[in-house]
């Protein structure tokens, strides 16, 4: 199984999201992750799915399928390699009187992790990187007890220097200001 | 007394105002009407309900522009739709109610789609502020269409209208055709524009650019094997029609000296009285164009999608060709068969360009082989069928009757299972655009309603359709379509009392356990007859010759009952699953 994570421009309007998993359901495909917000630009929204698959044909098909939304702009399937990506964890501990206190310089220096909120029975700490990073710290923090712990979707940027604004040239772009 | 935002949309009136300082505001019904006037629509095929009644009330309108079709369901809209799109090359338009009355259309809706149908559904759906309350007839067609159609949209304000109807012609119409569904809320229709109503034809979108003319490079690479090929072999699809490329093809055709084959879809596109032309491809089509496709050297595909039931087992499916595939869907290169050369454009533009790069060609060797194979079929399958020995009548010399008496030159209409297989084979195509069909999604009762769809566009034209006694009953209540309509379809019912093609697999792949085939039949002709349709019923095989005559003759619809052999089987046979070099004639 490969890990591929699909970029999909589109317009930013209702019910979207529905037309693009509706491929994916129909080829049984799950989806690991799925992250969706406006871009720089008004009116696009960019979706961010990660999907794993053992074929990377079968991937492709899948690009070319979501491309025929009308409402998609362009999409972009990149191996690990072709991305910066990171996600966003947010942990809720226990710290309860008496209980091991938590050590604030590893969790800020070793895991680049951060503190987040503070309450008299619990904290949340904030944690940015790779699922595998998250994992990592989550290993570090189950000692504590983890009262609850959730996860982003991947964002992700290509590495490659060519934008959507070079795919899509004759697109007339309005950004914010 | 306080009035909400909603309530007070209720209050509007129906009728366009015209004032001296004002602009004209008119109510969004009427500018629905208008801008299907505006695509120059001049039939409808619908139904009126609760939710749709506001664009029902502005039509009364319009009468003198638009010819409202009003069907007996609105499974049959979506069909007849279709056949006048699939007729005419014009969009097919819809109007239905909101529940169940869209989800009536489902069905039509996935045929359209598989099989490349431009259509647009205008439906009714409930006033904007009752969505999600499970308010009454309220159906989330939007959810439920979204696989099943090319766009979809939900208009909420009566400004939209305009701009969403250009879009969803534009759309159904352009790049690989296929249906739009409009969900238009009551309040939508109901209400006044803000401003005054104008129209803009769509011609482009920023998300979907259909490509038309193809990449020169690619036509290039195409041209490049096609001269080169030894034995070469021409696929022709339902791509040919839909871009009007006939005429190309043929020129194709006789510069190459290329053997050309039809799918199901793309019958009709060449004449079989083409020497070129071998026949048809996959699961019941030729002997010799099964075999030889694992024979070539260079497959020439176009417009055509390899479906399984023309491919069969794909790992074994013309492993030693190289394959030119010319399609206008970028996501069908490669999806089933990997193509050498792909040529992603329409298959009009991309014949003219790819004709003067090629070579002028004679492949007569080559050509011959499939006479072979012909000489085969002919002894084992068509000469038994057309002449039988059997005390009732055989399908094939029914539709074979038919073609000579046509001249093959009718537009013939098949439903769905034996009969559909046996018009393709047995009728003799000799006109482009002349068989419509339910090919992908292989939907029971479609002919009924799309000949009907197919004579409104071609009144013209001779439109039979070809339909079997188990699909007649699907969509039988379209005769009072018809018979409305007073147009003359004729209606050929091949009475064997089974659903033959699932007998037929159940005989030779489930050990004759016969499951819930054989049918009881009413009495097709009284029915018809109740509905104001004349018709006979033909059992013996002297009166088949003096039947036909008699339907052909009518001026008005005519419904021609054949009583034909009850286990009669379609072969030549691809079996799912194997190869099509292993081809059953038995």
């Amino acid at each position: 199984m490969t890990t591929y994570t699909i970029c999909v421009f589109t317009e930013n309007t209702i019910g979207i999201l529905n037309k693009i998993t509706t491929i994916l359901t129909r080829r049984r495909i799950n989806i690991e992750s799925l992250t969706v917000s406006e871009t720089e630009r008004k009116g696009i929204s960019r979706f961010t799915i990660v999907i794993r698959h053992e074929s990377r044909d079968a991937v492709e098909k899948l690009v070319r399928q979501i491309r025929k939304v009308i409402e998609v702009l362009a999409v972009f399937g990149y191996l690990n390699n072709d991305i910066v990506y990171n996600e966003i964890a947010l942990f809720k501990i226990s710290t309860p009187i008496g209980a091991k206190p938590l050590d604030i310089e590893t969790i800020n220096k070793v895991y680049k992790a951060w503190v987040v909120y503070w309450h008299l029975t619990y904290v949340i700490i904030q944690k940015t990187g790779t699922e595998e990073e998250i994992f990592e710290f989550f290993d570090y923090i189950k000692p504590h007890e983890i009262l609850e712990f959730v996860r982003s979707g991947r964002v992700a940027v290509s590495k490659s220097p060519q934008t959507l604004v070079d795919y899509l040239p004759e697109a007339e772009w309005e950004y914010y200001q | 007394m306080e009035f909400n935002e909603n309530q007070t949309q209720t209050v509007l009136v129906a009728e366009p105002k015209v004032s001296i300082d004002k602009p004209e505001l008119i109510n969004g019904s009427h500018a629905l009407i208008r801008s299907l006037i505006e695509e120059d629509v001049e039939t409808i095929f619908g139904y009126p309900g609760g939710a749709i009644m506001p664009v029902y009330d502005a039509i009364y309108d319009y009468q003198d522009q638009i010819n409202h079709i009003l069907v007996r369901h609105e499974q049959g809209a979506a069909h007849a739709a279709e056949g006048f799109a699939r007729m005419t090359g014009k969009v097919g338009v819809c109007l239905v109610t909101s529940g169940p009355g869209a989800t009536n259309m489902v069905t039509g809706i996935a045929d359209a789609i598989i099989d490349s149908t431009p259509m647009v559904c205008v439906i009714g759906q409930v006033a904007a502020h009752l969505l999600g309350t499970d308010a009454f007839q309220e159906t989330d067609v939007i959810g439920i269409t979204i696989p099943i159609t090319k766009w979809n949209y939900q208009i909420t304000r009566a400004d939209e209208i305009p701009e969403i109807m250009a879009k969803a012609f534009y759309i159904a119409k352009s790049g690989r055709p296929g249906p739009v569904l409009i969900d238009i809320t009551k309040n939508a229709q109901q209400e006044l524009m803000s401003k005054s109503y104008s129209y803009k034809k769509c011609e482009s979108l920023i998300s979907y650019r259909p490509r038309l003319a193809p990449k020169q490079h690619q036509v290039e690479a195409a041209a490049k094997l096609i001269n080169a090929a030894k034995r070469p072999f021409l696929f022709v699809g339902h791509g040919v029609q839909i871009a009007n490329a006939e005429q190309e093809l043929l020129a194709f055709i006789e510069k190459t000296d290329v053997p050309a084959a039809s799918t199901l879809l793309g019958l009709s596109s060449v004449s079989v009285d083409h020497p070129n032309y071998v026949g048809w491809l996959g699961m019941h089509g030729n002997y010799g164009t099964n075999v030889l496709t694992n024979q070539c050297d260079v497959i020439i595909a176009i417009g055509m999608r390899f479906d399984d039931r023309v491919t069969g087992d794909l790992s074994r499916y013309a492993k030693q060709a190289k394959v030119v595939h010319i399609e206008i869907d970028p996501a069908e290169i490669d999806k089933i068969v990997k193509a050498d050369a792909p040529v992603v454009g329409d298959a009009k533009k991309a014949l003219e360009m790819l004709l003067p790069l090629l070579n002028e060609n004679r492949h007569e060797a080559w050509r011959a082989e499939f006479k072979k194979f012909d000489a085969i079929e002919n002894e084992k399958i068509t000469q038994p069928e057309l002449a039988p020995t059997t005390e009732k009548i055989k399908m094939a010399e029914v539709i074979r009757m038919l073609s000579n008496k046509t001249k093959g030159e009718a537009v013939i209409v098949a439903d769905v299972g034996q009969h559909q297989m046996m018009t393709a084979r047995y009728y003799e195509f000799k006109k482009p655009n002349s068989f419509i069909t339910s090919g992908g999604l292989g939907t029971m009762g479609y002919a009924l309603p799309a000949a009907f769809g197919a004579k409104v566009g071609a009144p013209d034209r001779e439109v039979v359709a070809m339909i079997g006694d188990g699909c007649f009953q699907m969509t039988i209540q379209e005769l009072g379509t018809i018979a409305q309509s007073g147009l003359p379809v004729k209606i050929i019912i091949l009475n064997n009392n089974f659903l033959g093609m699932v007998r037929q697999w159940q005989q030779l792949f489930h050990q004759k356990r016969y499951s819930f085939v054989e049918l009881q039949n009413p009495d097709f002709i009284t029915i018809a007859k109740g509905f104001g349709i004349d018709g006979h019923t033909c059992g013996a095989r002297e009166n088949l010759n003096d039947s036909l005559d008699k339907m052909l003759a009518s001026d008005k619809p005519y419904l021609l009952e054949v009583l034909v052999e009850k286990e009669e089987n379609v072969f030549p046979m691809v079996p799912t699953g194997a190869c099509v070099a292993d081809i059953r004639l038995e």
